[in-house]
């Protein structure tokens, strides 16, 4: 391994991942509907429909620093959505004020930001 | 104003009553804190279950406590032994040394060898500028003179290094030369990369030299604001052989020592030989000067040792059988295995303390600004007296010690199939670099972590933690919900710990009728697996009441056992790898990586292993067929229906996490019996890497049958049985409706037959049994 703060502005593998991404998207973008959305809002977590589980695939996969996390602010009890740093000793940051009351709703307002994510770019 | 914070951890993990231990507590924001003693019984907070339970106890200690700030001393290095300060030159020398460095440019400066104190600017060093270039500098207690290298180090790749210095001239020389083979590193022959620089300048004046400044190997000596003394400017990488000579020597004779061979000079003053007096079964922490001075030097925070040379050909992958090419020492400056705070309080236990997991709880802050830590440790009886023991797995929960897996491994999101729940203690870990790391985290330098120490605060060893990966109570607050139901069900029982496990051995099990495992009891050290194996032989009667166990090697050095080693390797689940020629652990000489690979995969101990993990929705059991079986329907009597375990505080089923599964072909005794099987698993659940020989499309939950968990059951030798419940999440499903559950119903038909004295039930159908097969 290099280290993880290593200065990869030189590999040129980053075009290819970059070119690859472009098309996965392209396809993704296909997939989000209304039903797709409903079902991840009833089941965060469990068996899911092809189409949701490549979308959910694809955000798991996204660089570190392009994903969000779920923070317990009282487990339980109050739930945010954050995004996390991607750099060693740098704390995820905030993304809006929302505040969720279950794990599996944080979950969800999460996805919905990938998809946000997805859609916009 | 500082918010208020207590860390703390303890000299020993495991103890009796009566006896002393020690607590070693850092404050930020207060200097008191409320001690009270108190026994944990409950951990996971999930409000299916009854929540966080513990127990105040009378103790001596209870009460205020005088607390401060402790410094804690982060990175590897080595400091040489150098009283009579031989290496303090005041005329000519030469420094060498052959390194590889795995961070060259990081952006911060680095000293490979030297005796150098950079706050007074005094002595001299060499080492890597912030843009990783090869560096020599002297200070007289003004300025730094500086020489450096006019082609950058290339990362892992190896080098032979060295400077002279000419105090009549005051011409310094500075030599680098890649002394890359096939094997050795990073890049091939065919690279075109320039590996040599050699440069020279004429230095103003001589190296001063304090008396106070120490000879260091991959650090240097600074202090801190309140002027305390520390090491500063660590290095990332392997150093190899390395020396010094009292004058500047010429060419042709560095030339030599590139060769591998030291000029027989009398100006030679220190030969670090890093190779020498390695064993078959380890190597310590002092590096041996073999040159008539003995400047030995020992190590801090355990440098990883035993690690691939300059020289090593690739012929071989051990260190055992050609130390002379395992010359590498490899360091880390964000390494820690033991962070030396002063005792704050040294503690004589209640004399009548009853055998459990207990804490020192410690509390200062008031309102929402309150800080509350638990500084856990076990407490072992004085003398074992009951039937029934409880296996602390303290080598895993080393193995996870402050994991921040979530926030730093990229694949550990698509292996647990669900977003991160991140709680204010792992963000406040995260941001810390003064709690060290675990064996599932890599260095900073991309390294894989393969020594976890408890003489460090351990947030993950706490009784409501909750995995963030995961989200669910991890670990010790896991492991509470079996200790819950055992104070709920009225056994008598007692704990003991994998520590005591290592040291005693066979000894540790033996008092007992009935030894239950943890929920996760993955880390395995030789001595303890051949224990348990010996423990079920000779008549014992073992409940491994959870998954992924037996799985993974570690080390425990002899005399140092807050320290564990791991290395990983070949087909098991791993967050690294270690590189090809260092799979062997210095701490012991045995191979890292899974037992199974070994011989002794967890089929031929307790008749299951691992063969699916995942996260996200858990499932029930099933009865299967065997159940009904006279000789062991005794286990499911009470439960009604088909189903065992339809609920639990970790996703709602008893089978979940991680996976065991029966395989003949493993190493299952021929006559287990499987009491229960999971299904339906989600696609989140994966095959075992170590069950496959290609990776391909449909290794899932609803494609693979190999997805489920095992609940089994078999006989052994000397009266003795294994039950082995099958999963992780089984141990969660206990608590679950006030302990009044199926799960529940089955691990205490099963208890109380094992710490019964007479024979198990179905031991006298042995004939009819025959008949029927």
């Amino acid at each position: 391994m290099l280290p993880l703060e290593y200065d990869r502005s030189e590999d040129r593998d980053i075009i290819v991942r970059d070119r690859f991404d472009g098309l996965r998207r392209e396809f993704l973008r296909t997939l989000v509907n209304p039903e797709v959305i409903e079902e991840h809002r009833q089941l965060p977590l469990g068996q899911h429909s092809e189409r949701l589980e490549r979308l959910l695939i694809y955000f798991r996969q996204r660089p570190l620093e392009q994903r969000y996390a779920v923070r317990a602010i009282e487990p339980f009890r109050r739930y945010q959505v954050v995004k996390l740093s991607g750099r060693r000793g740098v704390p995820p940051r905030l993304i809006d004020d929302a505040i969720y009351t279950s794990a599996n709703d944080a979950r969800h307002g999460l996805f919905l930001r990938c998809i946000r994510d997805l859609l916009e770019t | 104003m500082t918010p208020v914070r207590l860390f703390g951890y303890t000299d020993r993990l495991s103890v009796k009553p009566g006896e002393t231990i020690q607590f070693h507590v850092s404050a930020e924001g207060t200097d008191t804190a409320e001690a009270q003693l108190v026994r944990l019984i409950h951990g996971d907070q999930n409000p299916a279950g009854p929540g966080f339970v513990e127990e105040e106890v009378a103790c001596t200690a209870n009460g205020r406590w005088r607390v401060e700030p402790q410094f804690t001393q982060v990175g590897s290095f080595l400091e040489v032994d150098d009283p009579e300060g031989r290496l303090a030159f005041a005329n000519s020398f030469t420094l060498f040394a052959f390194i590889h460095p795995t961070w060259p440019a990081s952006g911060k400066r680095q000293t490979i060898i030297g005796r150098w104190d950079g706050d007074r600017k005094q002595g001299y060093g060499i080492g890597i500028d912030e843009k990783g270039y090869l560096q020599f500098w002297i200070g007289r207690g003004e300025e730094t003179e500086r020489l450096t290298a006019n082609v950058p180090l290339q990362v892992q790749m190896w080098y032979f290094v060295a400077v002279t210095f000419d105090a009549e001239t005051r011409r310094a020389t500075l030599h680098q030369v890649g002394v890359g083979n096939r094997y050795n590193g990073l890049l091939g022959k065919v690279a075109l990369v320039d590996y040599e620089s050699r440069t020279s300048a004429t230095f103003r004046s001589k190296p001063g030299n304090l008396a106070s400044t120490p000879f260091l190997i991959a650090g240097s000596r600074s202090r801190d604001a309140q002027q305390r003394a520390r090491v500063s400017e660590l290095y990332w990488g392997k150093i190899d052989r390395c020396g010094a000579f009292g004058q500047a020597l010429q060419s042709a004779e560095l030339d030599t020592i590139r060769s591998g061979l030291v000029p027989a000079m009398d100006s030679l003053v220190a030969y670090w030989d890093t190779s020498a007096g390695y064993t078959d079964r380890g190597i310590g922490d002092l590096v041996v000067d073999v040159g008539r001075h003995r400047l030995n030097a020992r190590g801090y925070n355990r440098p990883v040792r035993g690690q691939t040379g300059w020289n090593w050909d690739g012929f071989t992958d051990c260190f055992r059988l050609a130390p002379q090419e395992f010359g590498g020492i490899e360091f880390h400056a964000d390494a820690l295995t033991d962070c030396n705070w002063k005792a704050t309080k040294t503690v004589a236990l209640p004399q009548g303390l009853k055998s459990g997991c207990y804490a020192m709880r410690l509390r200062s802050g008031w309102g929402k600004g309150v800080s509350e830590e638990h500084v856990v440790f076990f407490v072992r009886p004085g003398r074992p007296r009951a039937r029934i023991a409880f296996l602390f797995p303290t080598l895993t929960y080393l193995a996870f010690a402050n994991e921040r897996l979530s926030f730093d491994h990229p694949e550990r999101e698509a292996l647990t199939g669900q977003s991160a729940a991140l709680s204010d203690i792992d963000i406040e870990m995260y941001m810390r670099d003064d709690f060290g790391l675990s064996t599932y985290d890599m260095h900073a330098d991309g390294n894989g972590v393969c020594y976890s120490s408890y003489h460090r605060p351990i947030m993950n060893m706490r009784p409501r933690y909750r995995m963030p990966s995961l989200d669910v109570a991890s670990g010790l607050a896991a492991d509470l919900s079996i200790i819950a139901w055992l104070d709920q069900s009225g056994f008598e029982y007692e704990v003991l710990t994998d520590e005591v496990l290592h040291r005693d051995g066979l000894e540790a099990l033996s008092p007992y009728a009935c030894v239950i495992s943890s929920s996760r009891p993955e880390y395995y050290t030789e001595r303890m697996l051949d224990a348990t194996e010996d423990y079920i032989a000779a008549g014992g009667r073992y409940i491994y009441a959870g998954g992924n166990g037996f799985n993974a090697t570690a080390g425990i050095r002899d005399g140092e056992p807050w320290i564990m080693e791991c290395r990983r390797r070949d087909d098991g689940y791993k967050p690294w790898v270690s590189r090809y020629g260092e799979h062997y652990m210095a701490t012991d000489g045995m191979r890292g990586g899974p037992w199974k690979v070994l011989g002794r995969a967890t089929q031929k101990l307790v008749g299951i292993g691992l063969s699916s993990s995942g996260g996200g929705r858990s499932e029930p059991y099933r009865r299967m067929p065997d159940s009904y079986h006279r000789t062991v329907s005794w286990i499911t009597k009470g439960v009604d229906g088909e189903i065992i375990g339809d609920a639990g505080l970790a996703n709602d089923g008893a089978a979940g996490l991680a996976l065991d599964y029966y395989d003949r072909a493993l190493g299952t005794p021929p006559h287990t019996k499987i009491i229960a099987s999971s299904g339906g698993h989600t696609d989140s659940y994966v095959v075992n890497q170590q069950l496959v020989l290609y990776s391909y499309l449909g290794l899932y939950g609803s494609y693979d049958w190999r997805v489920h968990a095992d609940m089994t059951y078999f006989t052994a030798p000397n009266g003795g049985a294994v039950f082995a419940c099958g999963s992780v999440a089984f141990a969660q499903s206990l608590p679950v409706n006030n302990f009044r559950n199926s799960a529940s119903r089955v691990l205490a038909n099963v208890v109380e037959a094992f710490a019964g004295a007479s024979r198990l039930p179905g031991l006298a159908w042995v004939n009819e049994e025959k008949q029927w097969a």
